[in-house]
């Protein structure tokens, strides 16, 4: 019973990463109908950036979490201005191509994180947690910072569920994803809500950056492995779906955490890369996807 | 129309021919194994176009890839069969795995079947990882070419692939290859004359992921050493690139990018991370700006250049519908 | 004559000089809760040129879809050329002889007008020589007037072409059904002329049979042997087009929808 809930908790804290991540791609995919492999990229940035700003500002006398803060900021900033560029001269042009917009973004990514090594170094990097210590829940021993990450998902997800169904914006989004000639008509000014869609996608994935870099060593290859995890949530929970994209990346979380506990890690990402080949046949529009 | 047809088919043969005869004027070790990496990467994106022939973005090239090497390398190293026979073995057994896999995936169309290629190749590659038969992490060595070929293999391995690029032209020219660019096109009417749509995709698949599957094999016997990560996501992205840099809608475009890419690449090799940035850069450029390659750059300024003087048919050759997707723009609302 | 009553055996019909091609007996198809066929039963005769038609949401696209094997049938049965065909996929229902068209661009746009008709003639001639095939196009393409545009782009040529492009692709393999959806839409006045003739050439020269779906009245009382009509899902009436005419249950449907909008 205790590693029952302890395994539930490690998936519970991976899949808030997953989450944050993924919402980010099913957000891109069911608005713009781009496949965003690069979307990665910009978790990974925001991460590196954390990574080396933080011991920076703490060089300079900074407490902590007013050091954390600010990189975090300026770390999400300038990711989500590569973001808005990637989609100004680039994704803008391959909106319901999905082939083409995959294509462009394997580019991306090669080019990207060739430039991550090149000027970040290919060492590791650590950032202290910025709430030490632990907690303890039902039992289960949790690190306060990986708490704080999960509460964060939480928040994250909720916003955005309130901006989806309650906001102008988000509902002109909707309206977009369900059929964006009928939105056009309609007077929504598509090409606005698309890069602002496009905008908030990548805010959500550099947010996610930047609550990780406490936890986690950082790398310049980080974002290729939550990429692929994050993309095969997004499939099982369907393409598009936001709900989807919550179950899919949990039930992942659940698979690697029970997997990697009783097998190892390879065989857990064997199972999920069976799984999702699986569902790409069976039900190519994953559990609650549209169409 | 039937004097281009010849004029490409010669043109085809002449500069393969040429290529792989000119391999044996190489001197240095370093530009001779240029040169295979050349035909190799060639093959691959050769491999890549002919499936684009039927609308689909191949990207489980590297995992039949990885299966023609370790095929040929476990049926060297591992059931000590001789040179020839294992080469092919390589090939066959893509070839095999290919239908099996096809049949069941082609059901699907472009990014679904885009990513379960995807996901396969990375299923793959666990498999060899975790095989300790055919050397786990560490991967497979020992795969030599018989010494009776002595300096002669180099020659023969872009013979073989220069060879395999025209048999895949001249499966493009024939009735089944103008199925298969119907089916492309418009697969509903195909199928309403009587065509089994299905299984001249698989077929089609089947007889890229061979050619892909034999080029594992010359991989293998050129490198000597294979491992797990040689096999994965990135060496579909590579012949990605060969394809889109030098142009998908032409026969041409295979080798002219893979020589180009590779050429450049051994020049920014020095810096490990550049490599990535460069054939990255590559492919977000040929995306953006050039949709047609490099063949489309010279064939657009060869008309700038040469300009009413060709007849009729020849300049309808040319005014083809500039840039056929490579993949099929799913019909996608909202 | 022809009554609503349709004679069950085929048999019977043949009997009485009109050997049947095709039929569908009770064919009724669902999508979740709505019934869009319901319990039609029809036959198509051997040599005749046959119209479906109705107004909007009828019923004609899914008939025509049933009768093709695009769709599967909830319930009812199918009989094409002596055999029953039910529940039969689209690739066999073609093979055995009938090919249909589709409503928009039934061709490939982006190959040559003899590269689309060849298609046509692969499909029909599988295992024929490529001398053979390139005959089949050539008489195919005299058939339909497409003679000049052989080595055009098919994407390229006028909308009317493009239509008789994809009439010919359907007939180069000489089918027996040949089944065609919307042909004279957007086409002008002389051009529906030239289609229909080239309708009545290929039912005298090439001897397929003619299923048309059609929204051109005129076009449909011109050139068909026989009509059926659909209302919502179901048979209203089938006979001559003068037998149509004068149909007051017809009329008054098309009247009654035209009124209702």
């Amino acid at each position: 019973m205790q590693t029952a809930l302890q395994l539930l908790f490690t998936a519970l804290q991976i899949g808030s990463i997953y989450i944050l991540f993924s919402l980010g791609l099913t957000l891109i995919f069911g608005v713009m109908k781009i496949v965003n492999f690069a979307h990665g990229q910009f978790f990974t940035l925001s991460a590196l950036l954390v990574s080396v700003l933080v011991p920076w500002f703490a060089h300079h006398d900074v407490p902590l979490l007013p050091a954390y803060l600010l990189a975090a900021v300026i770390a999400v900033a300038v990711s989500v201005a590569l973001g808005m560029l990637t989609y100004q001269f680039g994704f803008r042009f391959f909106q319901r191509d999905l082939s083409g917009s995959f294509i462009l973004s394997i580019g991306l990514v090669l080019l990207l994180e060739g430039a991550y090594l090149h000027y970040f170094g290919g060492a590791v990097r650590t950032v202290p947690p910025i709430i030490a210590g632990d907690v303890s829940i039902l039992g289960v021993t949790l690190t306060s910072q990986r708490l704080l990450l999960g509460l964060a998902a939480i928040v994250a997800t909720g916003a955005l569920y309130w901006i989806l169904m309650v906001t102008q914006f988000g509902k002109a989004m909707r309206a977009v994803a369900i059929d964006h000639e009928a939105a056009m008509l309609q007077g929504i000014p598509f090409k606005r809500i698309a890069f602002q869609g496009f905008a908030v996608a990548t805010l959500l994935g550099a947010v996610a950056g930047a609550l990780l870099a406490p936890i986690s060593v950082i790398s310049p290859t980080l974002g290729a492995d939550y990429l692929i995890k994050g993309f095969i949530a997004v499939i099982i929970g369907g393409l598009g779906s936001v709900p989807g994209a919550i179950i899919g990346s949990l039930f992942i979380a659940l698979v690697e955490s029970i997997g990697g506990f009783y097998f190892d890690p390879s065989i857990a990402n064997l199972t999920i890369f069976i799984l999702v080949m699986l569902v790409l046949m069976v039900r190519p529009h994953g559990l609650l996807g549209n169409r | 129309m039937h004097k281009i047809f010849h004029n490409q088919q010669v043109f085809l043969t002449l500069t393969l021919a040429l290529l792989s005869l000119g391999s044996l004027f190489l001197r240095d070790a370093y530009s001779i194994n240029l040169a295979i990496w050349m035909a190799l990467a060639a093959l691959c994106a050769a491999s890549l176009r002919f499936v684009t022939l039927i609308g689909e973005l191949n990207f489980a090239i590297a995992a039949f890839y990885g299966i023609g090497a370790y095929g040929a390398g476990a049926a060297l190293t591992v059931y000590n069969i001789p040179f020839l026979p294992a080469l092919l073995l390589g090939g066959v057994i893509a070839a095999l795995v290919s239908l099996v896999f096809g049949y069941v995936t082609l059901k699907t169309k472009g990014p679904y079947f885009l990513l379960i290629g995807f996901a396969f190749t990375e299923v793959m590659r666990i498999l060899y990882a975790r095989s300790d038969w055919l050397g786990g992490n560490s991967g497979m060595v020992g795969i030599f070419p018989p010494s009776a070929f002595g300096s002669y293999f180099p020659f023969f391995a872009i013979g073989l692939c220069s060879v395999m690029i025209l048999a895949l032209y001249l499966i493009e020219r024939s009735s089944f290859g103008k199925v298969l660019t119907a089916i492309r096109d418009n697969d509903n009417v195909v199928l309403s004359v009587g065509i089994n749509v299905h299984m001249a995709k698989v077929v089609c698949f089947g007889i890229g992921s061979f050619v892909a599957g034999i080029g594992g094999s010359l991989h293998g016997f050129t490198n000597n050493v294979i491992s797990p990560g040689d096999f994965g996501f990135l060496l579909s992205t590579f012949a990605l690139a060969y394809l889109k840099v030098g142009g998908e809608n032409s026969p041409f475009g295979p080798m002219l990018g893979a020589i180009v890419l590779l050429a450049l690449g051994s020049v920014a090799m020095g810096m490990g991370a550049g490599e990535h940035i460069f054939y990255g850069a590559a492919i977000v450029i040929a995306v953006l700006l050039f949709p047609n390659g490099l063949v489309g750059i010279f064939s657009w300024g060869y008309k700038k250049l040469v300009l009413d003087v060709r007849s009729k048919g020849e300049a309808l050759h040319e005014s083809r519908p500039a840039a056929k997707p490579l993949h099929k723009k799913e019909q996608v609302n909202g | 004559m022809d009554k609503r009553n349709i004679e069950t055996s085929p048999i019977a019909a043949s009997a009485a000089g009109h050997e049947v091609l095709a039929r569908v007996t009770n064919l009724t198809r669902r999508f979740g809760g709505l019934v869009a066929v319901s319990d039609l039963s029809m036959e198509i005769r051997r040599h005749e040129i046959l119209g479906l038609i109705g107004p909007n949401g009828a019923g004609k696209s899914t008939t025509f879809n049933l009768i093709s094997g695009f769709f599967k049938p909830s319930s009812g049965r199918l009989y094409f050329d002596g055999k029953e065909v039910t529940g039969k996929s689209a690739l066999e229902i073609s093979r055995a002889g009938l090919v249909r068209t589709f409503q928009h661009g039934s061709l490939m746009r982006s190959m040559s007008v003899y590269e689309n008709i060849l298609i046509g003639a692969i499909g029909g001639l599988p295992h024929a020589t490529k001398k053979e095939r390139a005959i089949r196009v050539e008489e195919t393409a005299e058939m339909l007037g497409l003679g000049p545009y052989l080595n055009e782009v098919a994407g390229t040529l006028p909308h009317g072409i493009q239509r008789l492009i994809s009439i010919a692709i359907a007939s180069a393999p000489r089918p027996k059904l040949l089944c065609l959806d919307e042909p004279l839409t957007g086409l002008n006045q002389t051009e529906v002329m030239t289609t229909l003739g080239v309708f009545e050439k290929i039912r005298q020269v090439f001897g397929c049979t003619i299923l048309l779906v059609e929204h051109n009245m005129k076009a449909v009382m011109q050139i068909c042997d026989r009509i059926v009509v659909l209302h919502h899902g179901q048979l209203l009436a089938t006979g001559t087009p003068d037998d149509i005419r004068h149909n007051d249950t017809v009329v008054s449907a098309y009247l009654g929808k035209r009124h209702g909008d």
